[in-house]
């Protein structure tokens, strides 16, 4: 089966010679879900878009078998914009047609089976802004889905999220990797890229790629995050636990 | 009868071609004017109007179209400095010193060649402060024609405008190419804009483009539905605001912005279970 997503030595950056990330070599398959970790400034955002087609590789080689989709954070959307969840899910299929042409009935109908998917239909014409942030991130994945991506890029979709929403968002990442996406996540939370398939740890350059259990070390982390870790103590002294200590917001 | 008597003025035919010209400005301001204020182009479209007076003095004094002066330094105006406002989340902080500088340098210019050069000061107040109740033909067919555009150009490239407003970076990532419809939106600020001129006047052409668009973004929670507010409210404002001038021999354009400043302070003032703002 070949992956959705294959890097080889991908060098990426926004000129040729300032690559702001190096080295990264990985395959996503279809069913997986990889934790993408690293310091704010340490590259994640500018791998995501360079799968987005938005920044070509510097060196290396980068192939996407699938159509990739953006999950970003929703603080990044105006919250006040007079747009329903619906609306919001339908800005996916803009690409889709002449800009001349207006959202057709299929298109609609493509937008509400999206927010069927993830449990939101009932409130597809509750004003964005007015949604819990677990909703709007779940509109937010409505969007990616109705744009056939098979690839979703999720950028720290928990931040902010109450455990309830958290959990429930957790789940929905599982569903859709079983039906076959495949499923890549910034995040700074340790606990949920334990329970994932892999883990990339990136900081300008990659530090390493794995299962969670060879990467989630503190050798690992500690290349990865430098001193923005800390160990705390857990229930086996055998295996502490790391936790990373909270980012200030520095996109790269 | 008392409603006889304040329909009086409604008999004049002056009055009667500049109520047209009202209703089809409302129209045009209208439906752009919510897209001014959702995509934060209040600003640029006040500088856009106030560009467009030096050029208006200038093509009457050199003796060509004075709507094509005005809309060619508006358009000029929009697309150089109006776009640092455009580009959503990349918004340029220079962008509200470059409409402040270019606002005093238009209406400076203007008032110089008007006054100086082509001796034609009679003409700055106006230029400035509309002469609604003294239009022509022209004026009526150009506050059609920007009817019409703003119309199609919302019906055709409306989701556009929202998707990049709405996240500019993540309409990028979805694939919405905003370059060529924000541009639009642009051309159609200085359209707009200049079709508003001979009715309200280079400094006050946001009493139309801006401030019903903003009172009605109050209660408004959906584009369509703003829109719709928008053109009523500007049609009633513009209405009782020539009435209003008519019965009191004031001038109509100041007239109306301070009937449209009114209400936007009136609906601002009104509790609401929960406030919406752009």
């Amino acid at each position: 089966m070949s992956a959705l997503v294959a890097a080889d030595g991908l060098a990426v950056g926004y000129g040729p010679s300032l690559p702001v990330l190096t080295g990264v070599t990985f395959e996503l398959d279809r069913g997986e879900r990889i934790a993408v970790l690293g310091p704010n400034g340490g590259g994640k955002t500018t791998l995501f878009r360079a799968l987005l087609g938005e920044l070509r590789p510097a060196a290396g080689a980068l192939r996407a078998s699938a159509r990739c989709a953006s999950v970003p954070q929703t603080e990044r959307s105006r919250l006040d914009f007079p747009v329903s969840a619906l609306d919001v899910v339908l800005m996916g299929t803009i690409p889709t047609r002449p800009w001349w042409r207006r959202p057709s009935r299929a298109d609609r109908a493509a937008a509400r089976s999206a927010l069927a998917r993830v449990a939101l239909a009932d409130l597809a014409e509750r004003t964005y802004g007015e949604l819990s942030g677990g909703q709007r991130q779940r509109v937010l994945i409505a969007r990616a889905l109705v744009q056939q991506a098979a690839v979703l890029l999720l950028d720290e979709p928990f931040t902010g999220l109450d455990a309830t929403s958290a959990a429930r968002l957790e789940e929905l990442l599982r569903e859709l990797a079983v039906e076959g996406h495949g499923v890549l996540i910034a995040t700074h939370d340790l606990e949920h890229a334990r329970r994932w398939d892999r883990v990339l740890c990136v900081n300008g350059r990659q530090v390493a790629f794995g299962e969670p259990s060879s990467t989630l070390t503190h050798d690992v982390l500690a290349a990865t995050y430098g001193g923005a870790i800390v160990t705390l103590p857990g229930e086996d002294p055998a295996a502490p636990h790391h936790a990373i200590l909270p980012p200030h917001h520095h996109e790269h | 009868m008392l409603s006889d008597a304040m329909l009086e003025p409604f008999q004049l035919p002056f009055v009667q071609r500049a109520l047209l010209e009202l209703l089809l400005l409302a129209v045009a301001a209208g439906t752009l004017g919510c897209w001014i204020v959702l995509r934060g182009l209040a600003f640029p479209a006040h500088g856009a109007a106030a560009a467009a007076f030096p050029g208006l003095v200038l093509a009457d004094g050199l003796g060509f179209a004075a709507t094509l002066g005005g809309f060619g330094a508006a358009l000029l105006f929009a697309l150089a400095v109006g776009r640092l406002a455009v580009r959503g989340d990349e918004a340029d902080p220079r962008e509200d010193t470059l409409t402040a500088l270019v606002l005093v340098a238009a209406l400076a210019t203007g008032i110089v060649l008007a006054s100086d050069v082509f001796h034609a000061a009679a003409s700055v107040e106006s230029l400035l402060f509309g002469s609604l109740l003294a239009i022509g033909p022209g004026d009526v067919r150009l506050a059609a024609a920007a009817a019409l555009v703003a119309l199609a150009a919302t019906r055709l490239l409306g989701t556009r405008w929202l998707a990049t407003g709405f996240d500019a970076r993540s309409a990028r990532a979805l694939g919405v190419r905003s370059a060529i419809p924000d541009t639009l939106l642009l051309v159609l600020v200085a359209l707009v804009a200049v079709a508003t001129l001979t009715a309200v006047g280079a400094l006050l052409a946001t009493a139309l483009l801006v401030v019903p668009a903003a009172t009605t973004r109050l209660i408004s929670d959906r584009i369509a539905s703003w829109q719709l507010a928008t053109v009523a409210l500007a049609a009633v404002e513009g209405t009782f605001g020539i009435w209003l001038a008519v019965e009191l021999n004031a001038p109509p354009g100041a007239t109306i912005a301070v009937v449209a400043g009114a209400v936007f302070a009136l609906v601002a003032l009104m509790p609401r279970t929960q406030a919406v703002a752009a």
